[in-house]
């Protein structure tokens, strides 16, 4: 069992079903390449917010939410270093720009 | 960060009023904290249970603010929701839950924390809503 989960809150219609996989591959390499954990064990979830559900500064957002939960805690630096990997890995895979992803990864 | 999310019945909210809701929301929390537009996010949730009251808010916003201040914030929105949707008091219940700044990063940095935000925050909130065409 992984201490590290992340759910994954997209806009409707901005991220097609083969990009997800590849999204969550993503996220699982990038923590173990981080966190040392093991890639199988890392759970991904995505959920979609159907269009006209969801807003950015008042307007319609094209905007996916990366959360992470770190069960015990990592150090600040660990922390800016997973974020930093996934907005690269996102935006690479995905195509969004950077104004397009939120991520966190909360200690829990 | 913010992060408001708001818990309606299925088919309650029709999409002008979400919108306007949306805005009302970005101009109040910009308002109160001088946080830059685009970072205020504004979701609805869609539900078949009834929760303790039919009608949620569920914010999340970056720790470090005055009590007085978030008591406020949330009154504001709150009054906001009811005069746009014409939801009654009883029928809507809300809170503000905060977390760290550092734990978030948007726009490709991590978001500063309530009063130590610099000028290139800003910056890139403008150059945000300028390549959004806002």
């Amino acid at each position: 069992m992984s201490r590290v989960s992340y759910s994954c809150t997209m806009q409707e219609g901005q991220v097609a079903d083969d990009v997800r996989a590849k999204l969550a591959d993503g996220l699982r390499q990038v923590t173990a390449d981080v966190l040392g954990e093991a890639p199988d064990d890392v759970p991904v979830d995505f959920s979609d917010i159907p269009t006209g559900f969801g807003f950015r500064g008042g307007e319609p957002s094209t905007t996916s939410l990366v959360r992470g939960s770190i069960v015990g805690g990592v150090t600040q630096d660990v922390r800016e270093d997973l974020m930093r990997r996934i907005c690269d890995m996102w935006m690479e895979i995905s195509g969004c720009t950077v104004d397009e992803l939120v991520v966190s990864a909360r200690d829990t | 960060m913010p992060y408001y999310r708001c818990v309606v019945p299925r088919d309650s909210v029709p999409y002008d009023q979400r919108a306007e809701v949306a805005r009302a929301f970005t101009d109040i929390h910009c308002g109160s904290t001088g946080a830059p537009r685009s970072f205020v996010h504004v979701v609805f949730d869609e539900h078949d249970d009834r929760w303790d009251t039919p009608y949620f808010l569920d914010g999340g916003n970056r720790a470090g603010r005055p009590e007085e201040l978030k008591a406020q914030l949330l009154n504001d929105l709150m009054s906001a929701f009811r005069e746009i949707t014409g939801v009654s008091s009883d029928e809507f219940s809300g809170r503000i839950t905060e977390g760290p700044a550092s734990w978030t990063m948007e726009g490709g940095m991590v978001l500063p924390e309530p009063g130590e935000e610099t000028a290139e925050w800003y910056e890139h909130d403008l150059q945000s809503q300028a390549a959004a065409g806002g």
